[in-house]
């Protein structure tokens, strides 16, 4: 064996290089598909590059004149509306689905699979349904609640602020509710039997055994599920853009349907680059305080 | 795209690169060597295989017989010129963005512009003055507002092939009913917008109001929201390019009137409709009245109702404002990026689709629903085969571009793009407050036109 051999076995050998080694094809992704476009990302929005045109650089302009736009003040609010209204309702609503799930109940197997449908299905695919579901003119959904005799015409579900917005919450919703309800049922089977158990022996009803034995075991879980779901939600653009594409006027726009409209449709890629980079400090914040909760609880 | 990606994987693993490896035997080298190789200089091989595909993006057809001879003939072309060939026919607001990223990643060799978009993306399109000068000297010159839309300084970036033209169609029964004379000939109708919004009132009594899309859709909004602002004598932006002259007493005015129109007469559910929203609402008899290309009468010819809806359908004139009756009209571009490494087959492919015997058939089974981009075309028999298109041949002379009084540059662009101006519609119908609606769009127009 040669000497060069020798010494390539040796470094195989140590942890430490192997690490490095076996770190080296993951790190080269992320760095191909994460810190490259961040970084382009952060370049083109400091210039006032279009689309098919190199810009120049402009400092921190596009960050102070989106301050002064009214859609990017309007997109910012409707982010914050979606990310935060949508989590809460997740949370309580998968709880409650979890603790369902979790009582022992025929074709309990078939039963969660299927509920983690929404969760599992394309999110370009269910939206496209919930399109149809909420469509102005054939609205099936209307035209039950007309048949009832409870209404005489159409909702306008996508062209009326409220209802627009209430709309795409509740697919969004709709769609969260597995991921909480399976996350959280596997906290809930790693409760010990015998406490509850114990707690019942005490005396203690079905809603102190839950605030008392369960819910501290599950906290951790709901708390991590929670955060993701922000930072995901933040996040999130298909399921708008293909129910309402920012519309009507502007009012169901997040940071992503208005960067893709101003990037991409209108031209200005650094000036959508800059509407996306406002997410940055809120979605790292989100994702520190998730990264510190788990390192405590770890 | 979806058709790029099934296609693009057999090529590649049909292809060979230049040391003789097939795709396989790269594979087995390694992953990480894989890696290295697409981190240091990328796959020659993929950019062979591209070489013989010519892609062409276009926005999806409303005739659909139209969108199958145009892909026929890009096979056709494929065929005769020996290259594999990729047709595919996006959702338009979906196209600008497919134009976006290829010119920042390529994969598309030709493209069909809308309006003003050959003067945003003027630097990434091939110069093909030459070609579209001769396809216009072939058909008698160019019409005026292909003139007006379609050259960037002076220069044919692609070559022009008109738009799909909109106007008013109607149900006559209906607007006989609501007590319009000669409601049976659009051609004598010549309405105010006051004349159309009361007889809308009427027909919204009946069970059917008029419906118009207010939605970010880049078709029938913007061709119905530009004309009633021309209409009222209010601009985007003065001939100087940067005096904003939209929040004006007079649209003040018109606005408050459509606001009022809207709750009395129209479909409120408007708000959140599409380009298609409308042709579907009217097919299944919701509606009374819209603005729409003649797709909606097109579709009534195919109905299986004994031509019941087809001689219940006409199309008149745009209604007028107290500043006249504008359309919006500017030519739509097939062009080359530069981009492209089929520049010369892309424009091959070009030269042989404008062939009259390719382009005629493409724009002959439309019935009139494509605007004539050549003088020779305006008395084309098509026309007057069908007196109830007869409205449609009178665009070209009524139309204004997007920008007007500016130039149609990057800012009208900009400005269409972000829907501003049907936004202030659809702001001031929701809210009820015209005046506050053409603040927010006067400000907006001001951040664009600085």
């Amino acid at each position: 064996m040669s000497s060069s051999s020798i010494r390539f076995d040796n470094f195989l050998d140590r942890e430490s290089s192997l690490g490095v080694l076996l770190m080296l094809p993951g790190l080269s992704i992320l760095a191909v598909f994460l810190a490259y476009p961040f970084a382009l990302g952060i370049w083109l929005s400091l210039t006032d590059t279009r689309i098919g045109m190199p810009g120049e650089y402009i400092g921190l302009w596009n960050y102070i004149d989106l301050l002064e736009d009214d859609i990017f003040h309007q997109t910012a609010w409707n982010t914050m509306i979606y990310a935060l209204v949508t989590v809460p309702f997740k949370a309580i609503l998968g709880l409650g689905l979890a603790l369902v799930l979790n009582n022992r109940i025929r074709f309990s197997n078939p039963i969660r699979a299927f509920i983690m449908l929404p969760w599992i299905v394309p999110t370009a695919l269910s939206s496209l349904g919930w399109f149809m579901i909420f469509d102005p003119v054939f609205s099936p959904l209307s035209w039950l609640m007309i048949q009832m005799g409870l209404i005489e015409s159409n909702i306008n579900f996508l062209g009326d602020q409220v209802l627009a917005v209430t709309a795409i919450c509740w697919v969004n919703i709709w769609r969260g509710i597995p991921f909480f309800g399976i996350s959280i049922l596997a906290g809930l089977q790693a409760v010990p039997e015998e406490l509850h158990e114990q707690a019942a022996i005490d005396g203690a009803n079905q809603f102190h055994r839950f605030m008392n034995v369960t819910f501290p075991h599950i906290k951790g879980i709901v708390m991590i599920t929670s955060l993701l779901s922000i930072i995901w939600t933040f996040a999130d653009f298909q399921l708008i853009y293909i129910l309402t594409k920012g519309g009507p006027a502007n009012q169901t726009h997040i940071f992503g349907t208005y960067a893709y409209q101003v990037g991409m449709s209108a031209t200005e890629i650094g000036m959508g680059a800059a509407i996306t980079l406002y997410m940055f400090p809120i979605l790292a914040f989100f994702s520190i305080l998730l990264l510190r909760y788990m390192r405590k609880t770890a | 795209m979806e058709k790029l990606n099934d296609n693009q994987p057999t090529s590649i693993s049909e292809e060979t690169t230049e040391k003789g490896m097939t795709r396989r035997q790269v594979i087995k080298t390694g992953a990480a060597a894989a890696g290295a190789i697409a981190l240091v200089g990328g796959f020659p091989y993929i950019s062979s295989a591209q070489n013989k595909t010519l892609t062409i993006v276009r926005g999806t057809h409303f005739i659909p017989e139209a969108q199958e001879v145009a892909k026929q003939q890009a096979e056709e072309f494929g065929k005769q010129a020996g290259v594999k060939v990729n047709a595919d026919f996006l959702n338009w607001p979906d196209l600008q963005p497919k134009i976006g990223a290829a010119l920042q990643a390529g994969g598309i060799d030709v493209v069909e512009l809308w309006p003003i978009q050959n003067h945003l993306y003027a630097t990434n399109l091939v110069d093909m003055t030459d070609e579209a000068e001769e396809v216009g000297a072939r058909g008698g010159g160019f019409e005026e507002y292909v003139l007006n839309s379609a050259s960037v300084n002076g220069r044919y970036l692609g070559i022009p092939h008109g738009d799909s033209g909109g106007t008013i169609a109607y149900r006559i029964s209906a607007f006989q009913k609501a007590g319009v004379k000669n409601a049976a000939d659009g051609s004598l109708l010549d309405m105010t917008w006051d004349d159309y919004f009361a007889v809308a009132k009427e027909t919204k009594k009946m069970g059917m109001p008029f419906g118009q899309s207010l939605g970010h859709s880049l078709g029938d909004p913007i061709g119905f929201c530009y004309p009633y602002m021309w209409s009222s004598g209010a601009l985007e932006v003065a001939d100087d390019g940067k005096t904003v002259l939209f929040d004006t007493p007079t649209f003040e005015y018109a606005l408050n009137k459509f606001v009022q129109a809207w709750k009395d007469g129209y479909d409120e559910t408007g708000t959140s409709w599409d380009d298609s929203s409308n042709n579907r609402a009217y097919l299944s008899e919701k509606i009374a009245s819209t603005f729409n290309g003649s797709s909606i009468y097109y579709a009534t010819k195919k109905r299986d109702d004994g031509g019941a809806m087809m001689n219940d359908t006409h199309h008149m004139l745009m209604p007028k404002g107290t500043a006249g009756r504008y359309y919006e009209a500017g030519s739509r571009t097939m062009a080359v990026l530069k981009n492209s490494p089929n520049i010369e087959v892309a424009k091959e492919y070009l030269k042989w689709w404008f062939q009259p015997e390719n382009y005629y058939k493409w724009w002959g089974i439309q019935e009139g629903y494509q605007m004539h981009h050549v003088k020779n075309l305006a008395n084309d028999p098509v026309w007057n085969s069908d007196p109830k298109m007869a409205a449609f041949r009178k665009i070209p002379g009524l139309g204004r571009l997007r920008g007007f009084a500016g130039d149609p540059n990057e800012k009208a662009g900009l400005a269409a793009s972000k829907y501003v101006i049907v936004d202030t519609f659809a702001k001031a119908v929701q809210s009820g407050d015209a005046k506050d609606a053409l603040q927010w769009g006067q400000r907006q127009l001001e951040r664009i036109y600085r």
